[in-house]
């Protein structure tokens, strides 16, 4: 069967690319693409390492078909640095030392923005409960939530 | 002068199979090499099983078998099977 | 090895504080690459057939439709691999066997467990390569199945190897069995401890199976060439292990093989391991292309090694004023498919923090029809602590002590004997019980329906064989290379070590795992071995740089090597008249390198000993809502001897992650059986770890009592967190509803089960 040819914006650039039916948006993105930052832990949408936005949507990418992103807005953690500025989200994950093996920390990222940009004042429950779709084995999510509300606190500018 | 005898320990029922359940020996060693040789002049083949299958307490402290480890006259040691972590 | 001194007069630099880690830029951007990540030119995707079957026969394997399919390029069987010589080697809890090791890679006489690969296909597509697998026809005559350590134990369970005759016991048994081994330890004599002990305490548990539940799937890619010769690149915790075990599986050259160490995503003990890397490289060497092969998660569940399920009874006596007589321990742990849990370790691990005059610990090595257990986290140590530590807290309550108290009362400490053989060389135990006792959580107010739990754990830490090298750049900068993989965060410490001991700044070294060809060989990153044994390989290549930028000092000042110190990251003259010259830093040495002999750099590779074991101590406070069954962890707090930290950051991550794989092993993980075997939970959905939701911050208390044997006086800090920590959650538990529960996981349903039986009874 003929592939489908997709038309969309990625990371603010257009992107074109031909995938199957059955092929997932993390799929296209890793293996036609090539952006190998999205990750896939599960491949059932429980684990959120391929966590992206579609027209801002936090989504598993895992979950998302490659056709459906026709026409739409799809960001991605190699997206999230202004050039060779890193996002706050970013630096403070370093700072913190939320990341130890570090493959949960790009569907981390891209979530923990999704929450930042619809309540950027959030309460550590609120972090916890936002994030409760993005599992990690390593830090026992105490430096994640120590990084988050740091980096709200900074782009609030308090 | 009294002879630098190490009081050596098998506790693995696998290195008492060389020596048919025997665990306990007083060996004249000034190094692990001589403790070593020894047991496998002794019981041949425990040797390379000591080196190959066991880790070694010295006075306590934990080591890779090695046979430059120096003794003290007096130390217990005890060779334990290789431990490995996860 | 000789004893070093630890800097404790110096004021430290570098080790203790909490700079950004080297490799940190490229994880928060995406661009670390995983095993996963990797891509070649014509290249080809592999991907595997697992058997349906918990336990059967295999008559015969027809793999010719799936060879005829357009787009395959080679499909193997077990018959492609060469045979092992059946021969028990290495590390005893492994027991590593090729003779097994092969048939877990790939089945030959019989599938042992669901998800068993029977065959792999490599074609131009993952699509072509599923229609492939679908092709393959395997006649299976299935036979009966165990799964249960005790069920398997019995005398009529099925067997999986028909001539399983149980090491370790004397006389021999006659009848074969699943009961691979029996270990024994035994200190002083029980049985008149017993007897003497005014009060005794027996307690019967199980636990059920958990997968160390790392987030990346094995992937690896691998390419092998017409000449023999092949690279893999590969997410796991040794590539140096890789490397053996391929070469080995193969028949081939160790120097043959190259292995990269790609990024790894978590491993906890389970990626020391090989699954698909000699599969991979077979189907490259066949097809002349690259493979790649990546595990699915139901695949990692059904096909990879989780740690065991056990069965275990414990007996303390105590006399009335708290001091233990006597203890007994009985360890049924399962093994899986093969032979080789973690039981041994278990049984010396149980009551090490102890000083206990009577003990007998047991461990039976038990197969069954699942995957083959792997290494989890202080492998075999959590499960024996979940039941020693419970009947701790049972024997305290029995006898009206409070049971941090109890437990400082019969703390073990350098000279106390333990049931192994030897005396414990160090301290550090009662350390971490004395940290809790001064925590003011400690005498913090419960409410109703919450419980406060402690326990302690002891793990060994390892030591052995690592490799680095420290070169000095053209322009002054250091670049540290080593063999140990980087699961989290070690390429920061081993450039704060070389910074710390050349007198640099932490930015002006950088440091970098390297592949099998460029280093000496390092033992896996596990067993809590890197910052301590890499870590002294780093610190002597450093000592021995030192010595050199000494000596090329010497030359330019045209002077003795004895008149030359160097201090503060600068060589200084030491002989008459010391203001003569000016320090030479790195930077300037450098640039003198070549007339004073050439590149300076050096290279060290130890066996390293004198790791000195790792121990904890935990408080857990619980609430239970009557009406559930549901846990709440309300505060948890892990306190850790860790010697030194020298990233206190990345150590406080240790804790805190090892004590949440804890709290989700005591409260929901398992692997969930049907009658026929399968695996119905083989996914994050319902084989539920812990979330952010789930949890309060975890609180971690860094204890420091230097271990002589290392330069900064580190200790083993990865492992020991996990283990007190099932035992804290189930002690808190018992102290909010009254029961004790003794079998893991402490779901709602069963706690609701203890809730209603205690209201009813």
């Amino acid at each position: 069967m003929a592939k489908h040819h997709v038309s969309a914006t990625l990371n603010g650039n257009a992107v074109e690319y031909l995938c199957e039916t059955g092929q997932t948006l993390l799929e296209v993105l890793r293996d036609e693409l090539q952006l190998t930052g999205t990750k896939e832990g599960c491949g059932t949408g429980d684990c959120g390492a391929c966590s992206v936005t579609v027209d801002g949507r936090l989504v598993c990418s895992c979950l998302v078909l490659g056709v459906e992103a026709q026409g739409k807005k799809i960001e991605t953690i190699e997206g999230m640095a202004e050039g060779a500025s890193l996002h706050p989200l970013q630096r403070k994950f370093l700072e913190h030392a939320a990341l130890q093996c570090g493959v949960c920390t790009p569907g981390i990222l891209i979530a923990a923005r999704a929450l930042l940009a619809r309540n950027p004042d959030p309460t550590e429950e609120e972090v916890r409960f936002w994030l409760a779709g993005n599992l990690c084995r390593c830090t026992g999510y105490n430096k994640i939530i120590d990084a988050v509300l740091d980096a709200a606190r900074e782009m609030r500018g308090n | 002068m009294a002879p630098a005898l190490a009081h050596v320990v098998l506790i693995s029922s696998l290195s008492r199979e060389y020596t048919d359940g025997v665990n306990e020996f007083e060996i004249e060693a000034q190094t692990l090499y001589d403790v070593i040789r020894v047991l496998d002049r002794r019981y041949p083949g425990l040797g390379e099983h000591l080196e190959d299958q066991t880790s070694v307490a010295i006075d306590g402290e934990i080591y890779e078998v090695g046979y430059y480890h120096r003794l003290r006259p007096g130390c217990e040691i005890y060779f334990i099977p290789k431990i490995e972590g996860g | 090895m000789d004893a070093k001194t630890i800097k404790q007069e110096e004021v430290l630099k570098v080790v203790g504080t909490r700079p950004v880690r080297p490799d940190g830029v490229p994880k928060v951007t995406g661009l670390a690459r995983y095993g996963a990540d990797f891509a070649l030119p014509g290249m080809l995707w592999g991907d595997i057939l697992r058997s349906p079957h918990a336990h059967a026969r295999i008559r015969g394997i027809d793999t010719s439709k799936a060879r005829a399919l357009p787009g395959v390029k080679a499909v193997i069987t077990s018959a492609d691999f060469p045979e092992q010589k059946y021969e028990f080697l290495g590390p005893e809890r492994v027991a590593i066997n090729f003779w097994h090791m092969t048939r877990n890679i790939m089945a030959r006489e019989k599938v042992l467990y669901e998800g068993h690969a029977v065959a792999a296909v490599a074609a131009i597509n993952k699509a072509v390569a599923s229609e492939a697998l679908r092709l393959i026809e395997v006649d299976y005559e299935p036979l009966p199945h165990v799964i249960d350590v005790d069920a398997a134990m019995q005398p009529d369970a099925p067997l999986l190897f028909e001539d399983m005759i149980t090491r370790g016991v004397e006389p021999a048994p006659a009848r074969p069995s699943n009961v691979s081994k029996r270990i024994e330890f035994k200190l002083g004599d029980t049985e008149a401890g017993f007897a003497a002990a005014d009060e005794i305490v027996e307690l019967s548990f199980k636990t059920a199976p958990v997968h160390q539940g790392y987030i990346e799937p094995h992937g690896c890619l691998a390419r092998f060439d017409a000449d023999g010769q092949g690279e893999i690149w590969a997410s796991s915790q040794g590539h140096f292990v890789v490397r053996a075990y391929t070469a080995r599986l193969l028949d081939m050259n160790i120097g043959d093989v190259l292995v990269h160490p790609a990024e790894i995503g978590g491993g906890f003990g389970g990626k020391t391991v090989v699954y698909i890397e000699p599969v991979a490289a077979l189907l490259s060497r066949k097809t002349g292309h690259p493979v790649k092969i990546v595990m699915s998660r139901e695949d990692v569940f059904k096909a990879t090694g989780p740690t065991s399920g056990s069965s275990m009874t414990v007996k303390i006596g105590v006399k009335k004023n708290g001091k233990i007589v006597a203890a007994d321990g009985v360890f049924k742990f399962q093994a899986g498919a093969f032979p080789g849990s973690p039981v041994m370790n278990a049984t010396m691990c149980g009551f090490a923090p102890y000083d206990i005059p009577n003990v007998r610990s047991v461990g039976y090595d038990v197969v069954c029809n699942r995957p083959k257990s792997a290494a989890y986290r202080a492998p075999g140590s959590p499960i024996s602590a979940y039941a020693v530590e419970s009947t701790m807290d049972a024997v305290a309550a029995r006898i009206g002590l409070d049971p941090l108290q109890f437990r400082l009362m019969n703390a073990a400490k350098a000279g106390t004997q333990t049931a192994w053989g030897p005396k414990h060389a160090h301290d550090g135990y009662a350390e971490t019980v004395k940290a809790l006792l001064d925590h003011p959580a400690y005498a913090a107010p419960l409410a109703k329906n919450q419980g406060r739990g402690v326990a302690s754990g002891f793990w060994f830490n390892n030591g052995g064989e690592s490799s680095a090298t420290v070169h000095i750049t053209e322009d002054g900068s250091v670049a540290v290379a080593t063999g140990s993989m980087d699961i989290g965060g070690s390429r920061a410490s081993m450039a704060m070590m070389a910074a710390e001991t050349l007198g640099v700044a932490y930015d002006q070294v950088r440091a970098i795992v390297a592949d099998t060809a460029s280093i000496g060989y390092t033992h896996v990153t596990g067993g809590s071995r890197v910052t301590f044994a890499t870590g002294i390989a780093v610190v002597e290549a450093c000592n021995k740089v030192i010595d050199e930028l000494c000596a090329r000092a010497a030359m330019i000042w045209n002077v003795g090597k004895g008149e030359v110190v160097w201090e503060q990251g600068c060589a200084r003259f030491s002989g008459q008249d010391s203001g003569k010259f000016e320090p030479l830093s790195l930077k300037a040495i450098a640039a003198k390198r070549a007339v004073t002999g050439g590149p300076i750099g050096a290279e060290v590779s130890v066996n390293a000993g004198g790791a000195a074991p790792g121990f904890a101590s935990e408080l857990c406070d619980v609430e239970v809502d009557p009406e559930t069954g549901s846990v709440k962890i309300l505060r948890f707090i892990v306190a850790q001897d860790v010697g030194r930290a020298i990233h206190p950051s990345y150590v406080e991550g240790q804790m805190q992650g090892g004590v949440v794989q804890g709290i989700g092993w005591a409260l929901n993980e398992e692997y969930i059986y049907d009658a026929a075997g399968h695996l119905l939970n083989a996914g994050f959905l319902d084989y539920r770890v812990p979330v952010a939701s789930d949890l309060p911050m975890i609180e971690a208390v860094l204890v420091e009592v230097p271990n002589p044997n290392h330069p900064f006086g580190v200790k083993g800090a990865g492992e020991a967190n996990i283990v007190p920590s099932m035992a804290a959650v189930a002690n808190a538990v018992a102290n909010a509803i009254g029961r004790r529960l003794t079998e893991l996981p402490m779901s709602p349903p069963k706690v609701l089960a203890a809730i209603d039986s205690g209201r009813r009874g």
